[in-house]
């Protein structure tokens, strides 16, 4: 059961989730042919610790970067290094910031230069995925909503959803309850509440939705070498519907509320 | 950044006694487990080769409890 936190505490996530999202806006433009992946890793610290937050990834379980870029077949946690982005390459750009205790998350899918429309197509995909499942974030609803509402609409389309990684509760850690699968049958797991902050994360291959990790101990790969993506944004569930936390507040302004 | 899922599916390999049973996953890289077989799960009679969810135990990567017959 993941905490149900007040409307202050829902201010502190917005703020740490507003410096994410400008963060990864500014990396999104700086993800240009030639570019290291090291720098952009650079630029996103610089950019959170001048905001006042404080990096959520470094130091996690002793992941060694600010930022994880996940470049073509790589999936998620792609530690950034010496490689150059090329262009055509596809690069998932994924972050993380704490202020005031709280967690802010989010990740997106770019591409560099020119990309194939195969790949176009599988990013526009996963953030319409993303979409469909914070539309399910409503209270009275239930986790299984939100993973079933991610596989329709990814494998409406062909591509097939990851199985190994899942989206998450978040709040005053990275990581909370409940685990959120893109998959899944509706109706089943946790029931949502009014307070409650969810980190949906779609990856979707085009091959085969089997993954895995290189002897880095995190960088994910699809096995069959496909190309992937990932969106990633943190939600609270409101009383309304799903507010998500990098965006201002979408319903009529109300005073505090549990 | 997205976590490790801990409700993942397997196979049966092996039954061992009190209703354990080694447990290999699906997720490629990932080794063997003893799962328990657990509620109703454990009135399953199950047999090598069958396939199973597992709720992997957050506190030992090598432990698990079997949720029931899986899908494929």
């Amino acid at each position: 059961m993941s905490v149900q936190k007040s409307w202050g505490e829902l201010q502190k996530m917005h703020r740490a989730c507003g410096i994410v999202v400008q963060t990864l806006e500014a990396l999104a433009r700086a993800a240009v042919p030639g570019v290291a992946t090291k720098e952009l890793d650079r630029i996103a610290r610089e950019h959170i610790v001048k905001a006042g937050a404080r990096p959520a990834f470094l130091g996690y379980r002793g992941y060694p970067a600010t930022l994880c870029i996940s470049v073509n077949e790589e999936v998620v946690h792609g530690i950034p290094g010496e490689r150059k982005l090329k262009d055509g390459d596809v690069v998932g750009l994924d972050l993380g910031c704490v202020v005031d205790g709280f967690y802010g998350d989010a990740a997106r899918t770019v591409g560099v230069g020119r990309v194939s429309d195969s790949a176009r197509r599988l990013m526009k995909v996963t953030e319409e995925s993303l979409r469909a499942g914070i539309e399910k974030c409503r209270p009275g609803n239930r986790v299984g909503d939100i993973g079933h509402a991610v596989q329709e609409v990814a494998e409406g389309q062909g591509f097939s959803v990851v199985r190994e990684f899942v989206g998450h509760g978040i709040g005053t850690a990275l990581h909370e309850d409940p685990q959120v699968p893109n998959y899944g049958p509706p109706g089943r797991r946790e029931r949502l509440v009014p307070g409650m902050c969810l980190a949906i994360e779609p990856m979707v291959n085009v091959g085969g939705p089997d993954v895995r990790v290189l002897d880095d101990g995190w960088t994910a790969v699809t096995t069959d070498g496909s190309l992937s993506a990932h969106f990633e944004l943190s939600v609270a569930i409101m009383p309304e519907g799903p507010w998500i936390l990098s965006e201002p507040y979408p319903y009529a302004a109300k005073e505090a509320r549990a | 950044m997205p976590e490790a899922a801990l409700r993942v599916s397997g196979r049966v390999v092996e039954q061992l006694p009190n209703a354990l049973y080694r447990v290999e996953l699906t997720s490629a890289g990932r080794p063997h487990i003893t799962a328990h077989a657990a509620g109703e799960s454990g009135l399953l009679r199950l047999r090598p080769g069958d396939a199973v969810e597992v709720e992997l135990s957050s506190y030992d990567p090598g432990r698990g409890r079997i949720l029931g017959k899986g899908s494929e």
